[in-house]
Order: structure tokens, then C-alpha cells, then sequence
């Protein structure tokens, strides 16, 4: 859109390129064409918007023959301009004509030069002073405009950074980073300023924006291992232990008010910061030695588990409610094991209740919808106490009104600080997080561990695969630098994308006899597959990709290796 | 061992609790624990209270609470009992046959009283099961995730309710014949035939969140069965009949037919059940301001069945006697304690206790307020009276409150005064004297006789001013032919006389000529509306102001909205935000800056609240690592520092607040927002 008006309206595109005013600009320049089409009227929209965008390069000359062309510089052209250049910052008086003060007017005419000074510019030449000095002029212009800006232009430029987002990519060659916005202006505080209601706060929060954060990536940063990452917490001293313990000293004085909660029938929700886990078995341990003449029975579940299942909690309450009694063969169903357990309680109201601990009640395992109407019903049957431990900050989310009212929870806040050490193995989350998750087998390291303990061929075969994924990507790369901002996530994205068809491999494999049959380079494969060296999907035809779970570093130094061997 | 055992149990998914140490137990066991008494009462007052005044107390609790308890059941009972009715009826008089051989349907719209359904349905079965007609199978969305499941999980449960689960195995097994699965509805068949059932009701709880398909299936499958089954449905309705219907194709719909049933709903259910705690005879507990607006506001503030309503009364009460020491005052017989040494501390040391002594005081009564505070005996004495003195007060507010309500429904102002807002204002003192009591009198004072008459039907016994009734029957069976009494206070019975004098108009006005009737009719209401406002003010009590009024009125607002509204997100960013409120920390790190004092996930945290929408992990990284370089300096390792980077990021993954993102390398996107 902001391209489109390069041959008629260059003068105020060109400062925009130029200047860090220009995302502003251009996302008000559609609004503004609207709004006075008098004078903008004559704005030709017959370019394709490609062809301004597709280089850098490009689009500058565009801008710069026509400049001597148009005649820029007679009053006409000049007084349109300035009525556009004037309007990113005051919208409104665009369009009614404004009357400005005069030290508004002197500020106009520096504003004016520099303009001039900036639609000039040495293509070629670094910035000189004067363009300084004239950006700077502007960019103070823009920051005494700044408070006039209401949070409606501020909602219209966020969506017109968002507009600006790919051309601002594009241009991203080496010799442009100087001239791009410094950042200033734009300057994001996640906290707003004054009083916002909620929802204001949010798109406020929300908005999208240039993605200014640094190219910086963590491949220089050596991640740990599982065995680095344990040993190194042991080495560290939590600063607030004897505050921490003191917490949960506090929770342990709660015990018997819980205790009485459960007695009088409500369930419990415990929720807040930290693992809860300890606590929960504390707490057990007190209802244990409590009923010291017949230890009452409790089942302690851990939600976090994965792949526990409903089946399996309700088929332990049932044995630990009726011990040997328990019929050898429970249903398959877990409501046919409820059932059971309820027919089996209903019959003896006497009996002490039972006591069902539920670690994580929101962990993945057990936060299908499913499976909470499930530990509902199991909650809402006379002679079942539950308490539940929650951990994330949405988790009521997972009732609905009905299942509300057969939990009849009543909350608490434990609040523990205590880590999630048994909860979540924290390695393995945050390489996934990163995008990591298939270097299980130790990156570059492991592979070529593995790869010496595999026989010549399989070593020839990952040779193999290595070459042509490198082969293929380098293509690829090459391709997309031209057509599309190759930046360093499309990067990450090709690695995890880019593959080799199997039956490519395979005729490759059978021209260099690594394998004389489909059945032997299957097994090859099965060999990679079974240490996680190899990644394989189908793409949208149905052809099988292979691919390696590697960066292309790492890639070429095991080919390397590979190689040299 | 020991840790090797937990480490066992902490990655089993579910275990059987055995112990900590079941030898040592053992040992300790039976002497350790002297108060093996069924109940988890503590001992308050530091731990000095004696034990029989715990027990007391939570006899007292069972005591009082079972009462409101049965009550309450009444009153569900009664507001379901003409639902209940209607169904049954429905269900014994119709058949296939009566319907053309459509399935006899009843639609039941519960709207938000989604608990109401269960207890109905409870209810017919116990009706059907004791006359041997039938029985009711109960079937929720969770129990049909495809046809064969539904069909077992309906015929597991017709035969169980009868038979028991035993009884369900057996009947699977000892067949003859051919072993038929467990999805067969010729089972079905045979259990109706053997048990001679009429009416096999099958009620769908919460109809809207059935696969429409698959009740379209069981629909017409029940259809072709109709001839050998005797089903009868109950659709459980959340939405409304035609939303209902249209979800289902016409062919199915066409298969049915039936009535249509409404559930009252739960607010009016709420209102009842809140003035029977306060008004009722044997509630010595009442409940106060904080507590009832609370109540109220989350009771029309969020969908709340009447069970969800009562049991945070229940906690109410629960909260009272469990955390209260002079709870055991309330005690229905006075009671006799042994030690009464700290109770009468705590007694002396209320609010209002002093206000009371220092009243006393300023009356001249000093030797008495020296008693109070020597004598424990006495002391204990006045404070039942006092006790029992203010249950009458707060009794008599919830009866003027009953009444004002009363003659604000009759004398119909514009602005609709609800009883809870009543009781919330009388609770809070400010309904005597208020506004609402003057607009209310005065309207009553032009009033007619016809209204009056009516407002005085209603009052009927309650009425606060004896004798007003006989007067009036009187006055208007003496007036009988002639149209309706008007008071004086009446605009139609006043003139305007318009006199001109001196080229001014002046306006006055004048009592129209009155009758006799009228005019003692006038008098009749002065000396109603005295009454009342005598009435009004003499009851509507502060209950503040009374003495003691911390045994018998529990009016904290915290323990109830924190234990049923929790507010969970904002918990966990407040830990996350500022870790010193929860942590009290020894040292001075009350400042609000990151510091490498505070949890590492708080730290990162704070780093991560500081960002847009996306992150860049290794400048977050560096970040944190700076956080804690900056404070130790050459002692930081980098390592450390990475590792408990790890764990926080990890906690902050399981809270959902980063996900990950392909928009570039090594990003993060922030997926919550502070505070919203």
C-alpha cells in the first residue's frame, strides 16, 4: 500500500524511508487518502505493489528518478506534501486546515529543509551531518506530537506496524540497518501508561508490533544436559530456604481445618505458586498417624504422570477399598470401575471414607474434559474425600458448572515456591521449548557416537543422507533468499522441513551398493530411527521424507567427521 | 530407604498411601494422639482452651447445622415437589399407546438450576422403585461416547438399579441360551419381562452436550424396541425446548412426543433458604452484612445451584465454630465449663465488651463493670443473657425486614426493593430511619382503603400494630356502600382555593369536606403509620451495636469469598511479582527491584513481563545471567545460573504463559498477559 504511491506521492515516501518516522507515516497515509481525496486524488494506483517491493534497490531508484521528474519542488507538489507529511502526527487537522502558531511555523520550516535535505540524499554517500541534524528535527517534531496521540492513533499504528512488518524485512540489507528506526519513538512499555480498564490493557499489551528483538541466537550458548543440569543445581544454595519452609510451616497448620473440610464433605482445591506435591504427602502422612488405631485409607495419585490413566486411579481406590475382595476381573470401562466402587461404598456407609490425594489435577494426563467429568463423579460419591493440587493459573477454566458442583471444592492458597522438580523434567521441556526436542541423542556428539558403532554401510548411509539434505538445502537457501526474507526462523523452519524423498534415498543407496535391497535399507534406517537420528513424515502427496534432527552446523561437522574417518 | 521409597512413589502414577514409616508408627501411635475423638477441632486461645469446650463446640456446630440442614431439604423438597408431581404423573399415565406409538417424552428446562434435575430424578426413581413399577436410568454425556457404550452403560445400569452389581454379573452369566453381549437390548427385554417393569424411565441429564447423531441412532433404535421395552424419556433442557429440537433431525424428533416441564429457578430457592436461616426459631448463628452480601453477589453474579448456596452457608457456619472460641456460648443449654479462666479473657477483651463497660461506666454503674471484669461467673451469666438478648434483637430485625417488605410490595414504589437487599441493609444498620421506610409510609399515608386493606390481609398475624385490623374491619363494614375510604392526606380530598387579591393570584389550599368516615379513617392511618415507624425503629437495631454480637453474628467476608470465588491467576502473579509477600523474609530485601535474592522463576518472571509479544531466548538469557552477576560477581557460575534458567523456564512453559514459535530461531511467544 505505502509503495503504491511511490511515483506520485514520492515526497512523502521517500523521508519515510529514510526517516524513523515512516512506520507511522505510512500506516496513516491510506486514512489520510481517504480523508482529503481532493487533494491525493491524482495518486496513480495503476503500479502493481510487487514491483516497488520486490528489492530494496529497486524501489530506490524508482523514488529517485521521478524526483527530477515531477517536479518536486514546485509549490503545488510541496503543499501537498506537507499536508501529507503533516497528518501522522496530527490526524485531525489534516483535513481541516490548521493554524498553527508561529514557533509551530518555524518548526515547520526547519521541518521543511530537512525534508528537503532528506528527499535529496546522497545514495551513495554514508549520513553526513546535515541529515542528522534534519532527522533529528523530524524526530523531535514527532516526539512533541507524541502526547497528542491518543490511544486511538496509537491502536491504528500498531496495526500499521504490523503492516509495515515485511517490507521493513526485505529491506534489511546490510547497507539499510543504519537507516532504520532507531526505536525510539516506538519505545514499547509493557506497562501502559495512566489507568487502563482490562480490556484496554490487553490489546494495549497485545498489539503487534516490529519484531525488534535482536538476531541474536543461542547457538554459542552450550545448552546442559540432563546430568550437567542436576549436578549443577545441587551446587546451588537457595537463598529464601528458611522462608520457603517457614510457608509451608504455615500450610501444615491447616491440616486440621482440612481435615475438617473433609469430614463435613466438601472437596479441596489447593492452589497457587509451586510444587505442592510435599505438602500433599504431608498431609497425608497427618491423616495417617491420626487415625492411628485403623490406618484410614488413602490413595495418593500423581496427575503429572504420563499416561495415567482414570481406569487405573479408580481401579486402586476399588482394591484399596475392598482389599482382597477386589473380583479378579474389573471392567474395561473406567465407569464400569466406578460403578463397582460406588455399588461397593453405597453398601457399607459405615466404613471409614476413603482419602484420594490428586497431585496436578490440571497436568496433561488428566486435563482432558473427559476425564475431569470422570474424577467429578468419583468426587461427588458419598464416602470419597478428594483433595486436589492445581498448578497452573487457569485452572478452574477445566469446570464447567455442573462438574463445579459435583468437586464441591472449596480453595485454598498454598502457595509453596517449591520447584517442580518431579512434576515436569525440566530439561526436556525447555529443549522442546527451544525447538530442540531432537537432539536426545546428544547432537552432533552422540550421532557420530552412534554412527562408530554401526557397521560401514549404515556409516556410508548416513554419509549419504547427510550429502543430499545438505545438497537439497543449500538449494533451497539459495532460492529463498531471492524470493522470500530468508531470516534465521524460515532457517530453523527449512532444517525441520527440508528432507529427502525415501525412494530418492534409496536409489541413491542402491547406485552406491550401500544396499541391494529395499528390505536391507529399510533395516539401515530402522538402525537411525532407533536412536532418534533420523526424522521421517509424509508430505501432502503421501511420499515419505527423511530428514535429520540437526542444525546444518552440526550436520556438516558429522559429515565432516564422517568423512575424515 | 526412606527417600528410595518415595522416589518409587513419586513417579507412580497411583499408589496405596502405606506409611512413612509403618514400623516407628507403630511404636507411637496410640499415646501420641490423645484427642482420637472422630473430630479435628483444635484448642484456640494459644491452645489454652480446655478440651470439653472444644468438644462443645463441635457438638454445637453438628447440633445447629443439622437443623438448618433439614430445613433446607424441606424447602428444596417443597419448591421440587410440584415438578416431581407433574412428572410422575406424567410418567404413570402415559404409554406408547396413549401417544400413537410415539416415545412418551417429558422435556424438562432447568435453565441454571442444573443440580434440581438430579435431585428430581433421584426422587421418581425412589417412586418407582418402591411401587415396583420401574426404575429410572440416569445417563450423561460422558457416559455415550459411541452407541455400544451408551447401550451397556443404559442396560448395566437398569439392571443394577434393581439388582445390584452382583446382580448385573449374574444376570450376564446365567443365562440360557446363547451368550449375548453386553450392548444386546434383548437383555434389556428379558430384565423388564422378568421384573414385570412398566415404566423404564431413562432421563438424559444434560441433553445439549449428546453427539446429536448418536441420539439420533438411540432414538430410533428405542422407537423400534417401544413394542417390548416400556421406555419413557426425560430430557435434562439447559437451553430452551426449540434450540433442543432443532439440533435434531425432523425423522427423530417425530418419534417423540410429550410435555413440557419448567424448573423454578435457583435464585428464588437461594432468597428462601437465606431467610429461613436468619428468621428461623432454633438459629442461634446469624449471619452478617459481609457475609450475606457475598453470598448474594455470587449467587446472581455466577450461575450457583441452591446445594452450592447452602453449602457455603454450611462453611459459614463451619468457619464460625472451628476458628471462634466464644462459639461455645452458644451452646443451646447454657453450658458449664470447667475452666472458664481464658474463655472470660476473651470475652472481656471484644470490642464490643468495652463498649458495653464503658456505657456502663458513663451510666454510673462502675461497681457493676468491676464485676464484669472480676467475677468470671457473673461474667459468663450477662453474656448469655446479652447472647440471648441479641438473638431476639436479630430476630426482631429479620421480622421487620419480612414486614417492610410486605408494605413495600403494597404500596408498589417504582424501585424494586428485593428481601436481600433488605436484609443486607438492615444488617449494615442503615434501613432504620432510611429513605426507603419514609417513601414507603408516605405513600401509605394517601392510600385508599381498598389498598390498605390489602396490605393489612397480608401482614395478617405479623402485624406491629395490634388492633389496626379489628378497627379497620369496622370502619370499613360500617362504610360498605359507599366507594372507598380516602385519607386526608389524599390529594383528591384537598381543594385548591384560587383567590385573587391585589392583582396577585394567591393559591392555597384546604381540606376538602370530609365525611365522618373519612376522617376517622385518616386517624385509623396515623395511627398505623405511627405504629409502623415506632415499629420500624424500634426493631431495626444496628446488630453492630449489640453486645457480643461476635458469638451470635459471623460477618468476615474473607474466609467464604476466597474459599469459593479463588482468584488463582492472580495469586500465582502475585508470587511470581512481588515473592516477599509471601515469603517473610529475615532480611531486609523488601525492595521491589529483581534481585538474585528472590526464586529464580520470579526473576525471570519479572525479565519476561519487561518484553513484547515475542522474546528472544538468548537476550532473556543474558538477562537473567546479568541478574546474577551483577550481585555475586566473580563467585556466579554460569552454569548454575543456567540451570535454574532451565527450571524457570520450565515453570513458566507449564503455566502457559511462553509457547514456542517458528517466527524466528530461538524466540519465544508470550502467551499471558499481566493482570488481565
Amino acid at each position: 500500500m505505502k509503495r503504491k504511491r511511490s511515483d506520485s506521492g514520492l515526497e512523502e515516501d521517500h523521508p519515510a524511508a529514510s526517516t524513523p518516522k515512516r512506520p507511522r507515516r505510512t500506516a496513516l497515509v491510506p486514512a489520510n487518502g481517504a480523508l482529503n481525496g481532493a487533494p491525493n486524488g491524482d495518486a496513480p494506483y495503476e503500479l502493481p505493489p510487487s514491483q516497488g517491493q520486490s528489492t530494496p534497490k529497486k524501489a530506490n531508484g524508482a523514488a529517485a528518478t521521478p524526483l527530477k521528474e515531477s517536479g518536486l519542488k514546485t509549490p503545488t507538489h510541496k503543499s501537498k506534501a506537507r499536508g501529507l507529511f503533516a497528518t501522522p502526527t496530527k490526524p485531525k487537522s489534516a483535513t481541516a486546515a490548521p493554524t498553527p502558531s508561529r514557533v509551530r511555523n518555524a518548526d515547520r520550516s526547519a521541518k521543511k529543509k530537512s525534508a528537503r535535505v532528506l528527499f535529496e540524499p546522497d545514495e551513495d554517500g554514508e549520513w553526513d551531518g546535515s541529515e542528522r541534524l534534519a532527522e533529528e528535527i523530524l524526530q523531535d517534531d514527532d516526539d512533541d506530537d507524541e502526547p497528542e496521540v491518543d490511544q486511538a492513533v496509537e491502536s491504528v499504528e500498531a496495526r500499521e506496524d504490523s503492516a509495515e512488518q515485511p517490507p521493513e524485512k526485505e529491506k534489511k540489507g546490510p547497507k539499510r540497518r543504519a537507516g532504520r528506526p532507531k526505536g525510539a519513538k516506538n519505545k514499547r512499555s509493557p506497562t501502559p501508561e495512566g489507568e487502563l480498564p482490562a480490556h484496554e490493557r490487553y490489546f494495549f499489551q497485545n498489539r503487534a508490533g516490529p519484531m525488534k528483538t535482536s538476531n541474536t541466537t543461542l547457538n554459542k550458548v552450550p545448552l546442559l544436559t540432563h546430568e550437567e543440569y542436576f549436578e549443577k543445581l545441587r551446587q546451588y544454595r537457595d537463598p529464601c530456604r528458611d522462608e520457603k519452609d517457614y510457608l509451608r510451616a504455615l500450610h501444615h497448620r491447616s491440616f486440621p481445618q482440612w481435615a475438617f473440610e473433609l469430614e463435613e464433605g466438601f472437596n479441596i482445591c489447593l492452589f497457587g505458586y509451586g510444587s505442592k506435591r510435599k505438602l500433599v504427602e504431608q498431609f497425608a502422612d497427618w491423616i495417617y498417624q491420626r487415625g492411628a488405631q485403623s490406618p484410614p485409607a488413602i490413595v495418593i495419585v500423581n496427575g503429572y504422570t504420563p499416561g495415567i490413566s482414570i481406569r487405573s486411579i479408580f481401579a486402586t481406590i476399588a482394591s484399596a477399598v475392598m482389599g482382597d475382595d477386589l473380583p479378579s476381573k474389573l471392567g474395561a470401562q473406567p465407569t464400569e470401575v466406578l460403578e463397582l466402587l460406588q455399588s461397593v461404598l453405597k453398601s457399607r456407609p459405615a466404613e471409614d471414607p476413603v482419602t484420594v490425594l490428586i497431585n496436578s489435577v490440571d497436568a496433561p494426563p488428566l486435563r482432558r474434559a473427559t476425564n475431569q467429568a470422570l474424577l467429578a463423579r468419583l468426587a461427588a460419591t458419598p464416602g470419597i474425600r478428594i483433595l486436589v493440587t492445581a498448578d497452573t493459573p487457569n485452572f478452574p477454566l477445566m469446570w464447567d458448572i455442573s462438574l463445579r458442583d459435583q468437586f464441591n471444592l472449596v480453595f485454598h492458597d498454598c502457595t509453596t515456591f517449591a520447584p517442580f522438580t518431579t512434576e515436569t523434567d525440566i530439561v526436556e521441556e525447555v529443549h522442546a521449548l527451544l525447538g530442540r526436542k531432537g537432539r536426545r541423542v546428544g547432537g552432533k556428539e552422540g550421532v557420530g557416537f552412534v554412527l562408530k558403532s554401526l557397521p560401514e554401510n549404515a556409516r556410508n548411509l548416513y554419509r549419504l543422507l547427510l550429502t543430499e539434505l545438505l545438497s537439497v538445502s543449500d538449494e533451497d537457501g539459495h532460492v529463498s533468499d531471492d524470493e522470500s526474507p530468508a531470516d534465521a526462523a524460515a532457517d530453523l523452519k527449512q532444517h525441520n522441513e527440508t528432507g529427502i524423498e525415501f525412494r530418492m534415498l534409496y536409489q541413491k543407496a542402491t547406485e552406491e551398493f550401500i544396499a541391494s535391497s529395499e528390505m536391507m535399507f529399510r533395516t539401515l534406517l530402522k538402525e537411525f530411527h532407533d536412536h532418534q537420528m533420523i526424522t521421517s513424515r509424509m508430505d501432502a502427496s503421501g511420499m515419505e521424507i527423511l530428514g535429520v534432527p540437526l542444525s546444518r552446523d552440526e550436520m556438516e561437522g558429522v559429515l565432516e567427521d564422517l568423512v575424515l574417518a | 530407604m526412606d527417600a528410595e521409597t518415595r522416589d518409587k512413589s513419586q513417579n507412580q502414577g497411583v499408589y496405596i498411601y502405606q506409611g512413612e514409616r509403618p514400623s516407628k508408627r507403630r511404636k507411637v501411635a496410640p499415646t501420641d494422639h490423645p484427642h482420637s475423638d472422630s473430630h479435628c477441632f483444635v484448642p484456640l486461645l494459644n491452645g489454652e482452651e480446655p478440651p470439653d469446650c472444644v468438644q462443645l463446640r463441635y457438638d454445637t456446630y453438628k447440633k445447629l447445622w443439622s437443623e438448618q440442614e433439614r430445613s433446607i431439604q424441606e424447602i428444596l423438597d417443597e419448591v421440587d415437589a410440584g415438578v416431581l408431581t407433574d412428572v410422575l404423573s406424567f410418567v404413570q399415565t402415559t404409554s406408547p399407546e396413549t401417544y400413537n406409538g410415539c416415545i412418551p417424552t417429558a422435556l424438562v428446562t432447568v435453565g441454571s438450576n442444573v443440580s434440581s434435575l438430579t435431585r428430581l430424578l433421584s426422587r421418581l426413581n425412589e417412586q418407582l422403585t418402591s411401587s415396583g413399577n420401574g426404575g429410572v436410568v440416569v445417563l450423561e454425556s460422558g457416559d455415550a461416547p459411541n452407541l455400544k457404550t451408551t447401550l451397556k452403560n443404559i442396560i448395566r445400569a437398569a439392571v443394577t438399579n434393581t439388582e445390584g452389581n452382583d446382580g448385573y454379573q449374574k444376570f450376564l452369566t446365567d443365562r440360557d441360551g446363547p451368550r449375548l453381549l453386553g450392548y444386546d437390548l434383548d437383555l434389556l427385554y428379558d430384565h423388564v419381562q422378568r421384573n414385570g417393569t412398566k415404566k423404564l424411565v431413562l432421563a438424559l441429564r444434560d441433553s445439549e452436550a449428546f453427539d446429536p447423531s448418536l441420539l439420533t441412532d438411540l432414538l430410533s433404535l428405542f422407537s423400534s424396541w417401544l413394542d417390548r421395552i416400556p421406555f419413557t424419556l426425560v430430557f435434562g433442557i439447559s437451553t430452551s425446548v426449540e434450540i433442543f429440537q432443532s439440533r435434531l433431525p425432523r425423522s427423530c424428533v417425530a418419534l417423540l412426543q410429550g410435555k413440557h416441564f419448567e424448573v423454578q429457578e435457583a435464585g428464588n430457592c437461594a432468597d428462601k433458604i437465606y431467610e429461613m436461616l436468619q428468621l428461623r426459631e432454633g438459629s442461634r448463628l446469624r449471619l452478617g452484612r459481609n457475609i450475606s452480601a457475598t453470598l448474594f453477589e455470587k449467587s446472581s453474579d455466577y450461575f450457583q445451584s441452591p446445594e452450592a448456596f447452602s453449602h457455603m452457608l454450611k462453611y459459614a457456619y463451619m468457619s464460625h465454630f472451628f476458628a471462634n472460641p466464644l462459639s461455645v456460648l452458644l451452646a443451646a443449654p447454657a453450658p458449664t465449663i470447667s475452666s472458664p479462666g481464658p474463655l472470660c479473657q476473651a470475652i472481656r477483651n471484644l470490642p464490643s465488651f468495652r463498649v458495653l463497660c464503658e456505657d456502663l461506666a458513663e451510666n454510673g454503674s462502675a461497681q457493676q463493670v468491676r464485676r464484669l471484669l472480676e467475677d468470671d461467673d457473673h461474667l459468663l451469666q450477662q453474656a448469655t443473657q446479652h447472647i440471648n438478648h441479641g438473638q431476639e434483637t436479630m430476630k426482631g430485625i429479620f421480622q421487620a425486614v419480612s414486614i417492610l417488605h410486605t408494605c413495600l410490595q403494597c404500596t408498589q414504589t417504582m424501585k424494586k426493593n428485593s428481601r436481600s437487599d433488605l436484609s443486607i441493609r438492615a444488617l449494615s444498620g442503615e434501613l432504620s430511619e432510611s429513605q426507603t421506610i419514609e417513601d414507603m409510609l408516605a405513600t401509605l399515608k394517601i392510600s385508599d382503603s381498598e389498598k390498605l386493606r390489602t396490605l393489612i390481609e397480608r401482614l395478617a398475624d405479623d402485624n406491629p400494630v395490634p388492633g389496626i385490623s379489628e378497627d379497620f374491619q369496622n370502619l370499613v363494614q360500617s362504610n360498605a356502600e359507599a366507594g372507598p375510604l380516602q385519607s386526608a392526606y389524599n390529594v383528591n380530598s384537598s381543594v385548591v382555593k384560587t383567590t385573587v387579591e391585589q392583582q396577585r393570584v394567591h393559591l392555597s389550599k384546604g381540606q376538602a369536606q370530609l365525611s365522618a368516615q373519612d376522617l376517622e379513617y385518616t386517624q385509623l392511618i396515623n395511627e398505623l403509620i405511627d405504629g409502623l415507624r415506632g415499629y420500624f425503629t424500634a426493631n431495626l437495631n444496628n446488630p453492630q451495636d449489640l453486645p457480643l454480637h461476635e458469638v451470635f453474628l459471623f460477618d468476615l467476608r474473607n474466609p467464604l469469598k476466597e474459599t469459593f470465588a479463588p482468584r488463582p491467576r492472580f495469586a500465582i502473579e502475585r508470587a511470581l511479582t512481588s515473592p516477599f509477600d509471601y515469603l517473610i523474609s529475615s532480611s531486609d530485601v523488601s525492595e521491589t527491584r529483581i534481585s538474585a535474592k528472590q526464586p529464580a522463576t520470579a526473576i525471570l518472571y519479572q525479565l519476561y513481563l519487561e518484553s513484547g509479544a515475542l522474546i528472544n531466548v538468548h537476550d532473556l538469557w543474558q538477562a537473567f545471567r546479568a541478574v546474577f552477576e551483577s550481585e555475586q560477581g566473580d563467585r556466579c557460575d554460569d552454569r548454575v545460573v543456567m540451570a535454574l534458567f532451565y527450571s524457570a523456564m520450565s515453570e513458566l512453559k507449564t503455566f502457559g504463559m511462553v509457547k514456542n514459535t517458528r517466527k524466528k530461531a530461538d524466540h519465544l511467544a508470550k502467551s499471558a498477559w499481566m493482570g488481565l
